[in-house]
């Protein structure tokens, strides 16, 4: 496999993922270069690509991507791998507000901590941080887990749907209508299986297991003052 | 959508080259206007006033009048007018003046005028520029790259809640407090009432915008006795909205976001050498090489960043 370098610098958005999807036709690996934390780094790539990326990349880093796997060397902007559906994207460093959000499948790794919203309306795959999760996180979550070894933020898995939010560390607060359950032997084992790839998985965590408490399914305009938080 | 910039520098240096840097790479978050703040080496004594004309065939008895009204006020030109004009209707202006007896009161005879010729900075350092257009357009009008100084903020627009004109962009002035400008990234949504509180103690308000508003209800509620930092806090239960804006005066910068994190703030911090902006890849047109970026991504943030030993009290 040949390995292909793309120079970023202030080049047209446009020309820099032509020459990425290129490259991913072409078959060759690819190492993004003087990243500049610019936004839209390698949208919609393709199954079986693996592209690097020096550096920190902006907005919506690896957003649509069908199977590829991504690497960030350090930090990640706004709303990484936004409606991704296959693959994997694993960050370095801190992943910035919104991370995954709406994505429908496929793994997100942080390395270090992410921002608010982690999660945000996904509606499948994995997200797993090192760190802590941010304000927020899972918030409106359809499906999907959210995993997060460092603990979390305040309004923890706010308005969840079928999504769950895992954390083995403390939680600043819990967001509305949430459920924390005790997670069966079984569930601790599915958990355990997506952090086995990513050497993380941890047979004495102490987890906390957050679901929705399915009142806000149901909403009530005459309960609305039950609601809100702020 | 807007874009926001702040800029603080060791020293005194090219702080007006480095904010059209920072206002060209956030362009895409709102073109319609952009403005800059920038605070030059300060005076002892007189002030300088940034302003703008409504239409240039009325640019001598204008400018007549609003000397007049000064001179009412023991106040007088020191040195000729700038103008600034192109083939637009309106005219820009910056004329340096000698100390007026009382401020408040000349700025609000000053907003008679308003109609047709309006001061939209005034200040021992800070100088307000703004105009329609994008960042490179409104830095070659008005020569923005060469002004220096010791910080500042600046401002990309997509106008949301007022007219796109260019004395309705940003950064907005604290009038009638000399020094303080504004620039706001999101939406005021209960700026009408506000307002209309402030109005009835006297304050003026020349433009439909909500941004308006946060200049002057922060410098409201410094001027009862809160420092910024508190009034930064203050600001976030009690204006009602989405936003992240911040706040400059002589001494440096404060910011404030709202309960709700909507909207993004980043910076990069090297030994008192500021660079802050609503996207990372702003910030990185200054600091190039990898280097520590601070991400305020969470909800109801404050912070006070000074300029070179002047502690900002929090």
């Amino acid at each position: 496999m040949n390995e292909y370098v793309v120079d970023v610098g202030q080049r047209h958005i446009r020309e820099i993922n032509e020459e990425i999807q290129e490259a991913c036709a072409r078959g060759d690996r690819i190492r993004v270069v003087n990243t500049l934390s610019r936004h839209n780094l390698g949208i919609g790539l393709p199954d079986g690509a693996e592209i690097q990326f020096e550096g920190s990349v902006g907005y919506y880093c690896g957003g649509l991507n069908t199977g590829a796997t991504l690497e960030i060397e350090r930090n990640a902007g706004w709303a990484l791998g936004e409606g991704m559906a296959k693959g994997t994207i694993t960050v370095g460093g801190y992943s910035g507000m919104s991370c995954g959000a709406a994505m429908i499948g496929g793994t997100i790794h942080v390395k270090g901590d992410a921002g608010p919203r982690c999660g945000v309306a996904m509606k499948g795959g994995n997200i797993v941080v090192e760190g802590r999760i941010g304000y927020q996180s899972g918030f409106m979550a359809h499906s999907g887990k959210i995993i997060a070894l460092g603990g979390a933020g305040d309004s923890c898995a706010d308005a969840l749907w079928e999504g769950e939010v895992w954390v083995a560390s403390d939680v600043d607060s819990l967001g509305v209508d949430v459920k924390v359950v005790e997670p069966t032997a079984e569930q601790v084992e599915e958990v355990n299986a997506i952090l086995e790839p990513l050497g993380l998985a941890d047979s004495s965590r102490d987890w906390r297991k957050m679901v929705s408490g399915q009142r806000l399914w149901f909403f009530e305009s005459r309960d609305a003052g039950a609601w809100l938080m702020i | 959508m807007c874009g926001i910039a702040g800029r603080i520098l060791a020293g005194t240096g090219s702080v007006g080259h480095d904010l059209v840097e920072l206002m060209d790479a956030q362009e895409h978050r709102g073109a319609d206007s952009t403005g800059f703040a920038i605070y030059g080496p300060p005076r002892d004594t007189g002030y300088v006033v940034r302003g703008m004309g409504f239409d240039r065939k009325d640019m001598e008895s204008a400018m007549e009048d609003l000397l007049h009204c000064l001179r009412d006020h023991g106040s007088d030109l020191l040195g000729e007018p700038d103008i600034i004009a192109d083939r637009q209707r309106h005219y820009c202006f910056r004329i340096e003046i000698s100390d007026p007896d009382n401020m408040a009161a000349w700025v609000a005879d000053a907003d008679t005028l308003t109609d047709r010729i309006e001061v939209q900075s005034c200040g021992r350092s800070l100088e307000i520029i703004k105009d329609i257009g994008g960042a490179k357009t409104v830095a070659d009008k008005h020569g923005v790259r060469d002004l220096v100084g010791t910080h500042g903020l600046g401002h990309a627009r997509l106008a949301t809640e007022s007219d796109v004109r260019p004395n309705a962009s940003h950064p907005f002035w604290a009038r009638p407090f000399p020094d303080v400008a504004i620039v706001h990234n999101g939406q005021i949504t209960d700026y009408f009432t506000w307002r209309d509180r402030l109005e009835r103690q006297g304050y003026r308000f020349l433009t439909g915008n909500d941004s308006e508003l946060i200049a002057v209800w922060v410098s409201d509620r410094m001027k009862a006795g809160l420092t910024m930092g508190q009034a930064l806090k203050l600001s976030i239960g009690s204006i009602d909205g989405v936003f992240t804006y911040m706040i400059a005066n002589a001494d440096g910068i404060g910011f404030a976001k709202d309960r709700f994190a909507m909207k993004p703030l980043v910076a990069i911090d090297q030994k008192g050498e500021l660079a802050m902006a609503t996207e990372e890849q702003a910030v990185r047109r200054i600091f190039v090489g990898e280097c520590d970026v601070i991400n305020y991504d969470g909800p109801s943030l404050t912070g006070l960043w000074g300029v070179g030993n002047r502690a900002m009290a929090a």
